[in-house]
């Protein structure tokens, strides 16, 4: 047992001192795989973001019903009271020209071209809305034929069904598209990673050959040739994570409000990637360490294998 | 005891670096394996630190037969032969208390174990007051014998030398030899392959002769003839 550990602690040794001697080799090696660990988690929180802004847009609305102009607020909630309490509606909600006109102003504060327009139409130019979330997607269908009815037609000028199913498609085929690229681009880089690491080993180990010749000589293991060489891979390998996650961090907290503005605008408590990435810190680190420790000890174990016949 | 059994090493289908070998030397002998370059003296070392492996025949040392060895227990193996060249091959960055050091290290031996032992071994090869020094700075007599304490590291039971000499002049040559039978007296087995024929003269111990891959006598107290 003490035999184990004092080899152990003389591999440990042995790998700092190796880090230390081809310092330039070792932080090229890091540098590459900090930068397949930032792709890699973009690509992972993209995935996430794209999912999150799917699900948004499936639960926003599916279905719409845009009043005329002068119908009055008291016989808006009459209809939405009316629409609620049928069986097939899980929710109806009004949105009034006034909040409709608020929030457009709001999602476009820092627009002062909108707000000039908005200015000069003497009318609020947004129609009052409901929105309704069916208790089934399928019986969309069923509760928009029913406000097309004769009974709603003098209140409601349109009703807006279908329109977010393209919109979903076609989102969905933008990501599909996004993440293959990243998927390319994270294999090519995962593969440059185990290329760069494959020669830094051999290098350093051509270097220390006739260190590795005399350790064969006088009667070493092979794993004590081959553990220093492993665990310098494995240093490597965490640094890249510790490097790439103070990279990342920083860099979400930064486009995270307009991430929110963009996909989720105009929502009461918009998905921040921030939180997520900080709420999910496990396994975020966990995938990059599981990552960066699997590429670097795949590539070691091969390039020194030839040396240790 | 080491015995060969009708060892034979083939590198290609002509050429064969040695043919039939059988020989016996028992534990604490002192062998000088003589022959010209290429006669086979550097295989018939390497297949007993199994750096080699015969093709034919069987190598038994103390009844473990090294020729089925696997491959985990070559290190353990080379634990017990020791072995020193030509070329010293010590580590031109460390000094050579480091040198010896570095060999116990490997092998998995306690740090105060080493503190202790290194200096004695030094001491056996008279280099305790250089132990500071770095190969660069030793003469080559000095440098050999740094090799041989750090061959001794393990207290190995067989001592390989495969042309210590080959480098040195006269006078370091005999005092590497002193030191080859110093060890020898302590109960070592020494295989000397050199092809230096006043140290085997002087040695007037047994002589093998190789020959194109064969042995060609095998004397007592046996000089050098070609």
């Amino acid at each position: 047992m003490t035999m184990i550990k004092t080899s152990s602690w003389r591999i440990l040794r042995n790998a700092l001192q190796n880090f230390q001697r081809n310092i330039w080799l070792s932080l090229a090696t890091t540098i590459i795989m900090t930068l397949t660990l930032i792709m890699t988690s973009f690509l992972y929180f993209l995935n996430v973001l794209g999912s999150e802004v799917l699900n948004t847009i499936e639960e926003k609305v599916d279905l719409s019903a845009t009043f005329k102009d002068d119908i009055a607020e008291d016989q808006i909630s009459i209809i939405a009271e009316d629409i609620r309490s049928r069986a097939d509606v899980q929710e109806a909600r009004v949105v009034t020209s006034e909040q409709a006109l608020e929030d457009f102003r709001a999602r476009h504060a820092d627009d002062p071209f909108i707000e000039e327009s908005l200015r000069e139409l003497e009318k609020n130019p947004l129609p009052s809305t409901l929105f309704i979330i069916a208790a089934d997607p399928r019986q969309y269908q069923t509760i928009a034929s029913e406000l097309e009815t004769e009974r709603y037609e003098p209140f409601i000028e349109s009703v807006n069904f279908e329109n977010s199913r393209t919109v979903i498609e076609r989102l969905i085929a933008v990501m599909s598209g996004v993440r293959n690229i990243g998927l390319v681009t994270t294999v090519v880089l995962a593969s440059l990673v185990i290329m760069i690491m494959f020669n830094t080993i051999r290098l350093a180990i051509y270097s220390f050959r006739e260190e590795i010749d005399i350790m064969r000589l006088v009667g070493a293991s092979n794993w004590f040739i081959r553990g220093p060489f492993i665990i310098e891979a494995v240093m490597v390998a965490l640094l890249s994570v510790i490097v790439s996650t103070f990279v990342l961090y920083p860099v979400l907290e930064t486009i995270n409000p307009e991430v929110q503005r963009f996909f989720f605008s105009g929502q009461a408590e918009p998905f921040s990637i921030y939180s997520y990435a900080l709420s999910h810190w496990t396994t975020v680190i966990g995938l990059e360490a599981l990552l960066a420790v699997g590429l670097a000890v795949f590539s070691s174990l091969v390039a020194i294998r030839r040396y240790l016949r | 005891m080491i015995s060969f059994s009708n060892v034979s090493k083939l590198y290609s289908e002509d050429g064969a670096a040695l043919r039939s070998v059988t020989l016996k030397i028992p534990t604490g002998d002192f062998v000088s394996i003589v022959g010209q370059s290429g006669a086979g003296k550097s295989t018939l070392l390497k297949l007993l630190s199994a750096e080699e492996r015969p093709s034919e025949g069987s190598i038994i040392i103390d009844g473990w037969d090294i020729t089925q060895i696997k491959k985990w227990q070559v290190p353990y193996l080379r634990r017990q032969v020791g072995v020193i060249f030509q070329d010293f091959k010590l580590l031109p960055k460390r000094t050579a208390f480091e040198n010896v050091a570095f060999a116990m290290e490997v092998g998995g031996a306690k740090t105060k174990e080493i503190r202790d032992s290194v200096p004695q071994i030094l001491k056996l090869v008279n280099l305790l007051e250089k132990a500071e020094m770095y190969p660069n700075e030793m003469s080559g007599g000095e440098r050999q014998r740094v090799s041989i304490a750090r061959a001794l590291a393990y207290k190995p039971q067989i001592l390989l030398a495969d042309e210590p000499t080959g480098n040195l002049d006269a006078l370091h040559s005999w005092d590497i030899v002193q030191l080859l039978i110093k060890i020898n007296k302590l109960g070592t087995t020494v295989l000397l392959a050199t092809h230096n024929d006043d140290v085997v003269n002087a040695l007037k111990k047994r002589v093998v002769t190789l020959s194109k891959g064969q042995v060609v006598s095998d004397q007592e107290a046996g000089t050098y003839k070609l």
